[in-house]
């Protein structure tokens, strides 16, 4: 069921609307966020293919499954940037992200987050889906805070390999992820901004659909057992290595993000823009996973150009399947 | 010795010229608390960058004229974020970032949060009083005011009532306040004024001469400067808490048009201002003040939309 959940007047008519979509009996539900940056579009183009899905069930077009329990989705949140096609929207400048728990009263983005907030407070299970940073990409990952049972079983059922266990920052408290801190809550990251990248939004939809399965919130009369190869593995802030340019110009990427590195392993090289000249090699401090790659060739010095989670503890936090 | 002109970070760029961040340094005679000016965080405030430039120019004729007037270490960073200030837009354009939500432990790797860091770093390492100056967004225009946190006050109200400003504003912590650079140099022992003028984009002369003149008073009252300052009175600023200020916010989106100046006193029902609706040429609302004061913040960008500010209001003594 679409539903608008806040109507906000525009100056010059075509009103602001926020929809959520629910599906399933009442009862605590599993919320999905995404659109809180309007060039975060995997999670929006997840998020459609999830609506699609769901109601082909519902509709009984889906023999092999029933739905159990409840999910609602909450598929654009900045709507303004949406609509101008930007990250932020251009009238405030604000990053969405920065702006919970927000306030019914307030200015556009307070409403906004308080709306968010009050129709997700609820919830048993949180999911907030995002892309990289401006100019990067994600491989599909899990990003955590302080993981407790309820996150780590979340991480376990969800069947993707990569969880990175995020630091506290001094802008947390003003994210949605930070309101839902009472939550078994996870953020599903993906892809670069403004681009949609259907493989990895395919394989965090399997996750979802694992994560939906394992917790009984959709039961599949296959009965199929899933596959038990996969195996997650929660890796530390400093586990995190950001490898930075020492130059700047043009950085030619020669990896694939979600690869795993060799120590020495080229990643790319900087070169000058005005010579062709290569000016730097980048290269694998250590073996690792290259989690985040940049993708906007122009760069500055200082800049990472990749983030690498690797192995060197000694000890390995792996999750049970 | 003569002003000294250091770069705090310098970063290779993709055509040639690096970004670099400059700072002044007026070297002192004696050691009394050691002064740094900040202004240009965001790069389409400019108000501060006025009042830099005067500070700028008054110490260097200073140097000559009273050799050992500067008792205390006085820095200037005149354009901390030189790629929004060149193209004039409050966030880092390259990255559509707020540098100024960048500050703080725990920030994803990043070149603004290297720059935040090394601003921090050097900041923390040459101060014992920061003032960091700001104009308002693209929306409201303010009165020259300090806004302190709650927890500051102690340390922060002496040196603000010495700043000639003309409001003095209260208010408890809020999350969001924790990734600025006031609140880390706060939190870090160094007693920090964000000094709020005008709006951006602009300069308005008479408040940054005002401000220009606090500077010196502040100066003066720490020691950092011993001549008295050659200007006319400060002012006593209005000291308000959060109960004895009032908002106005827009109950409909469409133009906001005003009828009041910043720095007005109000009565109650005072016209302040109307909405009016841009396709329909319907009037949709008559904005009268709801108590009397001093105004202080009044919308000056008429795209209003619904919940936005429309002005801020002291509350006259006896109206809390
Ligand atoms: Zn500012």
């Amino acid at each position: 069921m679409k539903e608008k959940i806040l109507t906000l007047p525009n100056p010059f008519g075509g009103d602001l609307e926020l929809y959520k979509n629910t599906w399933g009996k009442s009862g605590e539900p599993l919320s999905i966020v995404s659109g809180l940056q309007g060039d975060h579009l995997n999670g929006m183009f997840l998020n459609s293919h999830l609506t699609q899905f769901l109601d082909s069930i519902v509709e009984g077009l889906h023999p092999h499954y029933t739905l159990t329990g409840q999910v609602q989705t909450f598929p654009v949140v900045n709507a303004n940037s949406v609509r101008s096609g930007s990250r932020l929207w251009p009238l405030d400048g604000m990053n969405m992200d920065l702006a919970f728990p927000g306030n019914p009263d307030g200015e556009t983005a307070e409403s906004i987050a308080s709306t968010i907030w009050q129709h997700t407070r609820d919830s048993f299970w949180g999911i907030i889906l995002q892309s990289a940073p401006p100019h990067y990409e994600d491989a599909p990952h899990i990003q955590v805070y302080k993981p407790d049972g309820r996150v780590k079983k979340m991480c376990t059922d969800l069947r993707i390999e990569t969880v990175r266990r995020q630091k506290e920052s001094s802008t947390q408290k003003v994210n949605l992820f930070h309101q839902w801190q009472d939550i078994s809550s996870v953020i599903l990251s993906a892809g670069s901004p403004r681009t949609i990248n259907p493989q990895q939004c395919e394989t965090l939809f399997q996750g979802i659909l694992n994560f939906m399965k394992a917790e009984g919130i959709l039961k599949d009369h296959r009965n199929k057992k899933p596959d038990s190869k996969t195996k997650a593995r929660i890796y530390k802030s400093d586990e995190e290595i950001s490898v930075r340019t020492t130059t700047a110009g043009m950085f030619l990427k020669e990896v694939k993000v979600g690869s795993h590195l060799k120590q020495g392993q080229k990643i790319g090289e900087v070169r000058d823009i005005y010579s062709g000249k290569r000016l730097e090699e980048v290269t694998a401090p250590e073996d690792g996973l290259l989690v985040t790659l940049r993708q906007y060739p122009i760069v500055y010095e200082k800049e990472p150009m990749a983030i690498i989670l690797t192995a060197k503890k000694s000890w390995r936090e792996y999750l049970p399947f | 010795m003569p002003v000294q002109t250091q770069c705090i970070l310098s970063v290779k760029s993709p055509l040639g010229p690096p970004i670099e961040i400059l700072k002044h340094v007026f070297p002192a005679q004696s050691n009394k608390p050691r002064v740094s000016f900040v202004t240009g965080l965001h790069g389409d405030e400019l108000e501060g960058l006025y009042i830099c430039h005067r500070l700028m120019r008054y110490l260097k004729e200073l140097k000559t004229t009273y050799p050992n007037a500067i008792q205390g270490e006085i820095n200037i960073y005149p354009a901390v974020n030189p790629q929004a200030l060149e193209n004039s837009t409050r966030l880092w354009p390259f990255f559509s970032l707020d540098i100024n939500r960048t500050f703080g432990p725990g920030q994803s790797p990043s070149l603004a949060v290297e720059t935040s860091q090394t601003l921090l770093d050097d900041l923390q390492s040459s101060s014992d009083i920061v003032i960091d100056f700001h104009s308002s967004n693209l929306h409201l225009m303010e009165l020259p005011q300090i806004r302190i946190i709650k927890d500051f006050e102690k340390k922060l109200l002496p040196l603000a009532k010495k700043s000639n400003v003309d409001l003095i504003w209260v208010h408890p912590n809020a999350d969001i306040f924790e990734s600025t650079l006031g609140f880390n140099l706060n939190r870090s022992k160094i007693p920090t004024l964000v000094i709020e003028i005008g709006i951006c984009h602009r300069i308005h002369q008479s408040m940054g001469d005002q401000i220009f003149n606090g500077m010196l008073s502040l100066l003066h009252h720490t020691g950092t400067l011993n001549i008295t300052p050659p200007s006319e009175k400060i002012i006593e600023p209005r000291q308000v808490q959060p109960d004895q200020v009032a908002m106005v916010q827009a109950s409909h989106s469409g133009l906001f048009i005003k009828q009041v100046e910043i720095g007005q006193t109000l009565e109650k029902g005072d016209k302040l201002g109307k909405l009016i609706d841009p396709v329909t040429g319907n009037v949709l609302e008559e904005i009268v003040t709801p108590c009397p004061g001093l105004l202080f913040t009044l919308r000056e960008h008429p795209l209003t939309h619904k919940g936005s500010p429309l002005v801020r209001i002291a509350k006259s003594v006896g109206e809390q």
